[in-house]
Parts: C-alpha cells; structure tokens; sequence
C-alpha cells in the first residue's frame, strides 16, 4: 500500500483516506438501496453537511444530504453542519479497518463531535449499517451491536467487491 | 480489570463539610474573582435555601453584581443566552450557580456561550470546545442527586425545536463545589429518595458501561456504600447533618464517576420515559435500575457480583456464594426501593407514575434512539425493549 504501509504515519493515514474513499461511497450507496439508511439520511435537514475525518492534518471525507438522496463530496473543503474528527490517526485505524465500533471509539474519546448530537447519532447508525455490507461476519459480531443485516442485493455485492480488492492489495503487500 | 483505553478527569475542586459556604469569599478569592453573579431560581429564594449563600457572600470582599432568579425547572437555550448577557452587562468576573440540575446546566451552557462567543447553539458537540473557560465558575448543589456540579456535561432545551441538545466538554467542570448540609437538610422526604437514587443509579451504570475503569469505580463503589449507610437513616432523621453530608457527598461521587464511565440503558429508558409520559427522573431511575440490571447480569460478568459488598456490606457479601452475589445485588436494590415506597412514598412501577401501556412502544423507541443506550454493555432490540418496560410497569 502507498506510503509505507502501517509503519509510518504518513502510511497510515493513506490507508485511512483509502477507508474513507470506501466508506464514503458505501454510504451514499446505502442511502440509496437500504431502507434503513434511507430512513435516517432522508429525515437529516435539506443541505445537511457531513464530515467524517482525522484531525487536524489527516484525511476527510465528507457528503452533502437534499431529496433524500446523499451526495459523495470526497474529501474537499467544506463547511459541515456535522463533523465528527477523530484527535490522530492511530485512534481511527481500528475502526475504520474493522477492528472496533464507532460507538467504542467514541467511548474512548477517540472522536469528538461539533454539531447536534442527536444527528450524529443517526449518522453513526447509518455508518454501522454501512460497516454490516464492508466488513466480513467475523468481524462486525465482535464490533456492531446487534448482527450485521444485509438487506440491499447491490450493496453485497459492493462488500464483496471490496473485500476481494483488500486481499489483492494484501497479498501483494 | 484496566481496560485497552480510558480517559478520566476530576479537575473541580470539593469543598465539603460543616458551614463550608462561608468559605466561598475565599474561594473566589483564590480564582482571581471578586464580582460574581447569582444564578438561582425563585423557589431556592422563597425557602431561604439560596439566602444562606448570599449571606454567606454579604461578608466577604466579593461584591454580588446581580441575582439572575428567573431559571426555569428545564434549562433552555434562550435562559441560557440570556444569562450571558446579563453577565456581560453587570460586569460579573465569576457564576457562582445555586440549584439542581438546572440551575446548575444552565450556568455551563453560560460559560460556553461567554467563552466562545455567539450563541449556544452554535457550540453543541462532545469534546469539540478547545481553550479555557473565560469565566470562574462555582457550582453549589441543593439536591444530592444529580452530581452535575462535578460532571463535563450539560442537558439544555432547545427553545425552537423543542429537543434536548448535549453538550460534553472538560471546560464544564466548575472549578469549585461546595457542598453543606445546610442546604439540604430541608428537602423533603420523597424527593430525597428519589434524587438518591437518581445518584445510585449513576453509580450503579457506571461501573456496568462500557467506559468503566478503575478511577470511576472507585467513586461509584463509595457513591453506593455511603446511600446503603446513610439514606434510611437521612430519611429517618431528616434534619442530621451527617446524614445529608453523605449523601451529598455520594451524589458528587457518582456524579464523577459517571462523568468519566457513562451511564447507559437504566438512563436511556429513563429520559424516553420522561419525554414521552412526563416522568421525574428519579422517579424513572428508582423504577427501572432493578429491571435494567436484570436485563444486563449476563453481559457485565461478575461486575454487579462485585458491587454486593457495597450494596449490602461485607457480612452479606462474605455470607453469598460467589456465583449468587449478581442475583443478590439486584434482590438488594429491589428491596432498597421497596423500603423507600413504605418509608418515603417512592413508587415501585411505572403504571403507578402514571405511565400507559400503550405509551410503552414510545418510550421504548425514544430508548433505543438515547444516546446513553448505546454504551449500555448489552444492545437491546425493539422488542426486548418493550419487553423489560412491561415487565416494569
Ligand atoms: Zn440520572
């Protein structure tokens, strides 16, 4: 993988811009094809900012909520009405690879949240929804809080799709 | 058991014991203050209960700028914005806040606003508020129950959309508590129960959530022995000093430890059943802690078997077999509310709160959506839910 791989924080913080990458579009996928993102994006207010990132000099990823849908904003500059940051990179890595809950990071103060709460309660719904399609059932038993539940056929397939990729990018590593 | 990663903060300063208010000139002196403004309401006014701090600041070099008594049982954001402008405009240099819980979260959300400009809807998060407070900030409970004048967070209403925001922030904790029995001993009966167990509850989730470590356990195990000691004698005796001394004392205990270990999904039912039925929250807390420990036995370990030694003492403790001790912690709390519904009046369901069976899916699903669900050691469904709010009610 770029940089350097796990050694090095520049390597590290590749790793985590590849996840938010992922992650990122899964999110906009899902509040399209699953009716429970659906549900939770499409009651977040018209023009809703949100933006997922490491603080102060790593990577971010961001999306834009308006008609119900979600829009993918990369990692460009933006005003959030919501950012959820967390303080380094070695705080985020476990979670963004799998290895532990949004709600575990933040139960470790991992991450600090500016904006409504209650938003960003939903938001972390949405992402543990998301995290069900990404990651194998080996891992999300240990980190979500109920079972992950696939209910979008098109969304399996994206986690597939991903996991091979991982492998192929593992193996050659 | 330390767990992977914790994170643990006690910065207030206590002051506590016999005639400690009078000490409060010194204590302002010591914050380079010496012009603070009283936040309070009328009802502490009318029973003479904020007048012992005001006496208590008549003979210090302080000088009292303004009394701001118009402090709602819900602290809002327009209180709260107003507040910083009667601040601002009286040329205070210290909040010195008298009250409960809302006295108390209304003078955080102040500091916030006076610290960081603009309005106090601009500053909601957790952890996100960097930099000092700019104000000198002394916390004075009158109930021992909530333990927020030792805790990071605040519960203020939005005005408009009529939810309640939070707000998290190291910055929160005041930089004093004072805590004197006099301010107390005046509570009646049933409001003392019930705001012990709003602190025991806070005890009892901190040391089952995810978050515990050994630094809130510590707080929240004393928090437990000193209600166990002293609440029937305080109930008892309502006018001994001693008695209300620890029990202010274990609120501020429990208040620390879960400020650091978070409470989780006796809190969770307990504010949906509060916004949906209206119910007072220790009223819910003493209800529902049996039926929330209940529920969490088999995914704390031998945590609530631990807390045997502290809810029922070292005879019973040594006398239970080990595997008996999780059971018997909850049969003690149990009959703790049982006394407190002969001796205080307290009730033991939520159908006596007045809470309707068709009011239950709401509360469940306010529940599930609570932020302190979700670090309850143990995710509920809907159903399962339901489930424990019934076999409460
Ligand atoms: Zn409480």
């Amino acid at each position: 993988m770029a940089g350097g791989g796990w050694r090095t924080k520049r390597g590290r913080k590749a790793v985590a811009a590849v996840v938010f990458a992922v992650l990122g579009r899964g999110l906009v996928a899902a509040a399209r094809l699953d009716e429970r993102v659906r549900a939770e994006a499409g009651a977040w207010p018209e023009g809703t900012v949100i933006t997922l990132g490491i603080g102060p000099f790593g990577p971010q990823v961001s999306w834009r909520a308006g008609g119900g849908m979600l829009e993918y904003l990369g990692g460009a500059e933006v005003e959030p009405t919501l950012a959820v940051t967390f303080k380094s990179v070695d705080g985020a890595l476990p979670l963004l690879l799998g290895m532990k809950s949004v709600l575990g990071a933040f139960a470790e103060h991992r991450a600090t949240v500016t904006g409504d709460l209650a938003l960003a309660m939903s938001f972390v719904r949405c992402l543990h929804i998301v995290e069900g399609y990404l990651f194998p059932d080996l891992m999300t038993r240990r980190i979500l809080p109920r079972p992950a539940e696939r209910r979008a056929g098109h969304l399996i397939a994206y986690g597939a799709l991903v996991h091979r990729r991982a492998r192929l990018e593992g193996a050659s590593s | 058991m330390i767990p992977d990663y914790y994170e643990f903060c006690n910065s207030t300063k206590i002051v506590s014991g016999t005639r400690a208010l009078e000490h409060i000139g010194y204590e302002l002196a010591a914050l380079g203050a010496s012009r603070p403004l009283v936040l309070t309401n009328t009802q502490l006014l009318e029973l003479k209960v904020a007048t012992l701090v005001l006496d208590a600041l008549a003979d210090t070099e302080a000088e009292v700028v303004g009394v701001y008594q118009e402090i709602p049982v819900d602290s809002s954001a327009s209180v709260v914005d107003d507040v910083a402008r009667a601040y601002r405009e009286s040329g205070a240099d210290a909040i010195v806040a008298v009250g409960g819980g809302s006295v108390l979260d209304t003078a955080k959300g102040a500091t916030i606003v006076l610290s960081h400009g603009g309005t106090l809807m601009e500053h909601r998060g957790a952890e996100s508020l960097l930099g000092r407070r700019a104000v000198a900030f002394i916390a004075i409970p009158t109930t021992a129950g909530t333990g927020s004048e030792v805790t990071s967070a605040a519960v203020i209403k939005d005005t408009e959309r009529h939810v309640k925001m939070g707000f998290t922030s190291l910055s929160l904790l005041p930089d004093v508590a004072i805590l004197d029995p006099r301010l107390t001993v005046g509570l009646p009966a049933r409001l003392t129960a019930s705001t012990a167990m709003d602190a025991l509850t806070h005890a009892v989730e901190a040391v089952s959530c995810v978050q515990a470590n050994p630094l809130s356990d510590c707080y929240a195990k004393a928090a437990i022995g000193l209600i166990r000691d002293h609440l029937p004698a305080v109930l008892d005796d309502p006018q001994a000093p001693a008695g209300r001394l620890a029990l202010a004392n274990a609120a501020l205990m429990a208040g620390a430890a879960f400020s650091n270990a978070m409470v989780g999904i006796v809190h969770a039912m307990g504010h949906a059943a509060g916004g949906v039925a209206g119910i007072p929250h220790g009223d819910a807390m003493a209800v529902l802690l049996p039926h929330g420990m209940a529920y969490n036995t088999d995914a704390v370990g031998d945590r609530y078997g631990e807390l045997l030694l502290d809810l029922a003492g070292a005879d019973v403790y040594a006398s239970t077999p080990a595997d008996e001790r999780a059971a018997a912690s909850i049969a003690t709390v149990r009959a703790m509310l049982d006394m407190l519904h002969t001796t205080a009046g307290l009730s033991v369901t939520l159908g006596q709160l007045g809470v309707l069976p068709e009011q239950i899916p709401d509360i469940a699903r306010a529940a599930l959506d609570d932020g302190a669900m979700s670090m309850n050691p143990k995710q509920p469904s809907f159903e399962e839910l339901v489930g424990i709010l019934k076999g409460a009610l």
